[in-house]
């Protein structure tokens, strides 16, 4: 068998196969999933009928307050402490309060046994909203027709315009969240397992094993084989977590759903966010935005391109990997143990801090000339290219793509080169305090 | 005899250290070749440069083809360590398997070994549960069990308690009649005496010695005698003159041992003359250097002269 493919086979195995593997594939995937099903859950849990307890100081002021289906209002005239008592004795899952500056200060409290969701909240906000506009009508002497009319919506939906294609497409921030992820993603990844590569030979070195190794094959052969040994692991890392988080969150909300609702009920909870949004149209423009921001996630989800950011995110992984897990390498040979090596680490990794650290920013704007630079730099392109990708670069930037996946490969290639020759003197080296003047002087050697 | 590998005006340096200055060397296939020197002498950079880890600055290197196959060299580093989370069969299949053995070759060395070692039943510990001696004999194993043509040994007897010295020493005989040529690197000068037919000695960056062994022990045992006598030192100690040097004198049960060195070319016979007028002699021999002695003095002398110039 090739002496590489051994290498890369022992790295693999025996990092696999520790336990601390296993348990980053079970627990990884667990957390990820609990984050999930509690956010299904919890997004399920609304549907409880809210009874509604209202004292109303301006008492016959709000009397028949309609909250629909899901809200029911009882309005009375009582004091706060009786209010309480009845709320207590368990007839009511709320209590709300309108005081008798409700004409000057337009506000209320409202008690809670348990937190009703958000989306509740704005019903029960709008619904007196509503109400106190229709009681100002009078006032005004306008006529609930005329009001109907007067109200004047207006929404304004996003588009991104392709001067070349003369097409335009929907901007939303969803696929710019899940770049965000993919780039943490990277950043935790190559962070965790380029200094994998570097333990690894300074493992080689404390042990004094690595000397055998290499009069039996090359030292290149070596540090490939453990880079590339190192990055198969991260990638079976990956792919299990994939794996395991969407069979998780998938089963589970399987599970919710069906063990829940009856199959009715679940159609009507997807198709809630529609009904919901019809309904509000009617009745106030303002909540209408405030919901398609929340309520559309699962359909801007499906616009994420994500066999192209899976592709990217594989290719952005490994050539940034490549590059850093070089350095890393390099830096493990040139140092006897672990506490040698933070002088060299801060330096090395600064790039990805930043980038990581910038990746906020290009998320706000994903084409500012920061995030353009950022992108096509090698040090930094395989976390802040992630964020625009998914914001979607137009055709006539796709150069700035090419561009950074041409600069990574050289440089990964550059510095995998470099890192050799560095590498080769270092492993023998013992006893040298190193430092980066010294590293220089060894690609001579 | 055919050099198995040989090295010409070969020069490494590292910076400004010069660690080898325009050395040559040439293995002869089959000899068990001893290769002394100092702490620093240069040893494990030439060692470093015949087994290809790293390569000289100048200068070429040559390794000739071994019953017509590419020769194999196994070394067994001084530094030498295991992966200690790995099982000892694993490690042993792995390193054996890196030397370009296929899976079934290197199993089926291995258990030959293993079995001869005694160490069958370890298979399935993990290295970091075996005692320095075990790990040792391990590593003795792994170096050999790749069947090389050229096996260079590092310091192999360190570590070892005398009983296994002497097995892993029987070891290196046994591979030597087999064909295997070896260079022996160690500083256990008896060692050197019992097992190598020839001798390197490195000092400084430069060979000093390079010749079979008994031509070495010839070459430094000429010129000087060992002897027993009865009678005044002083008387004895005049006699010798300027053609002989006394070089060390112990006295025991009024018996005085005298080790006498010779300047220039002059025979035991002319000693003889010269001393028995004056004392009553008891024995005399010629002195065979130990190779102690010899690395002592051809180290020392380099020292001697370097001095003033430092």
């Amino acid at each position: 068998m090739n002496k590489t493919l051994l290498i890369i086979k022992r790295e693999y195995l025996s990092r696999v196969r520790k336990r601390s593997f296993i348990l980053m594939s079970i627990l990884g995937p667990l957390i990820m999933a609990t984050v999930g099903i509690t956010a299904i859950y919890l997004s399920l849990d609304e549907p409880e009928n809210q009874h509604i307890l209202v004292i109303d100081e301006n008492y016959p002021l709000f009397e028949n307050l309609d909250g629909g289906d899901l809200v029911k209002f009882d309005v009375q005239d009582i004091s706060v402490d009786d209010a309480f008592a009845a709320l207590k004795s368990g007839e009511y899952t709320g209590l709300l309060h309108i005081n008798k500056k409700y004409y000057t200060n337009h506000s209320g409290s409202f008690y809670f046994k348990k937190q009703p969701s958000f989306r509740v909240q704005r019903k029960i906000e709008q619904i007196v909203q509503q109400r106190g506009e229709i009681l100002k009508l009078g006032e005004f002497n306008i006529s609930e027709s005329d009001y109907k009319r007067i109200k004047t919506p207006f929404e304004m939906a996003t588009f991104k315009f392709d001067s070349i294609s003369n097409d335009a497409q929907e901007t939303d921030i969803t696929p710019g969240l899940v770049g965000f992820g993919f780039s943490i993603l990277i950043y935790m990844f190559i962070f965790m397992y380029s200094v994998q590569v570097m333990r690894g030979v300074i493992e080689e070195k404390s042990n004094r094993v690595i000397e055998v190794i290499i009069s039996s094959v090359k030292p290149f052969q070596l540090m490939t084989g453990k880079i590339i040994g190192i990055a198969a692991v991260g990638l079976t890392q990956f792919l299990l977590w994939t794996i395991l988080t969407f069979t998780l969150v998938g089963g589970a909300q399987y599970a919710l759903l069906s063990s829940k609702y009856s199959g009715n009920d679940v159609s009507r909870q997807m198709n809630m966010t529609t009904e919901l949004k019809q309904s509000m149209a009617a009745e106030t423009p303002e909540a209408l935005t405030s919901m398609s921001d929340q309520n559309n996630l699962f359909t801007q989800l499906k616009r994420v391109n994500f066999p192209l950011m899976l592709g990217m995110f594989l290719f952005y992984f490994v050539g940034g990997y490549l590059l850093y897990s070089a350095m890393m390498a390099a830096v493990g040979s040139a140092v006897d143990n672990d506490t040698d090596t933070q002088q060299f680490i801060l330096p090395i990794t600064f790039p990805l801090l930043l980038s990581y650290v910038a990746s906020f920013v290009i998320f706000s704007n994903p084409n500012s000339p920061i995030a353009v630079w950022m992108s096509i730099i090698p040090f930094t392109s395989p976390v802040t290219m992630m964020v625009r990708i998914a914001f979607g670069i137009e055709s006539g930037d796709m150069w700035q793509v090419w561009l950074s996946m041409f600069l990574l490969v050289a440089t990964f290639i550059t510095m995998i080169w470099i890192a050799s020759k560095v590498y080769r003197t270092g492993i023998l080296m013992y006893g040298k305090k190193a430092s980066f003047k010294e590293m220089i002087k060894w690609l001579k050697y | 005899m055919a050099a198995i590998l040989s090295v010409t005006n070969i020069s490494k340096s590292f910076g400004e250290f010069v660690a080898l200055d325009n050395v040559s060397l040439a293995i002869e296939s089959g000899s068990i070749l001893g290769l002394l020197g100092p702490n620093g002498a240069g040893k494990t950079t030439l060692i470093r440069i015949l087994t290809g880890i790293t390569g000289p600055d100048s200068g070429s290197v040559n390794l000739f083809e071994h019953n017509h196959k590419v020769t194999r060299i196994s070394y067994l580093p001084e530094e030498r360590g295991l992966y200690k989370s790995m099982k000892v069969w694993e490690q042993a299949l792995y390193l054996t398997q890196l030397k370009g053995l296929s899976r079934i070759e290197a199993t089926t060395n291995l258990k030959l070994w293993f079995d001869k070692f005694q160490m069958s039943e370890w298979l399935n510990k993990p290295v970091d549960s075996l005692s320095k001696g075990m790990q040792q004999r391990l590593q003795f194993v792994i170096t050999v069990a790749s069947k090389p043509d050229l096996l260079i040994l590092d310091e192999p007897f360190s570590g070892f308690d005398p009983v296994n010295a002497d097995i892993i020493k029987n070891e290196i005989l046994a591979l030597s009649e087999c064909g295997v040529t070896i260079v022996l690197s160690t500083h256990n000068m008896s060692s050197v005496e019992q097992l190598c037919t020839h001798i390197c000695l490195v000092n400084r960056g430069k060979i000093m010695i390079n010749n079979h062994l008994s031509e070495v022990r010839s070459q430094y045992g000429k010129n000087q005698f060992e002897l027993t006598f009865q009678g005044s030192t002083v008387a004895f100690a005049n006699a010798l003159g300027h053609r002989f040097e006394l070089v060390s004198l112990a006295t025991k049960n009024e018996i005085h041992s005298a080790q006498i060195k010779t300047h220039g070319p002059h025979s035991a016979n002319e000693l003889l003359r010269a001393l028995l007028p004056y004392v009553e002699l008891k024995s005399l021999k010629e002195h065979s250097p130990s190779m102690n002695d010899i690395f002592l003095e051809v180290v020392n002398e380099v020292q001697l002269e370097s001095t003033p110039h430092e």
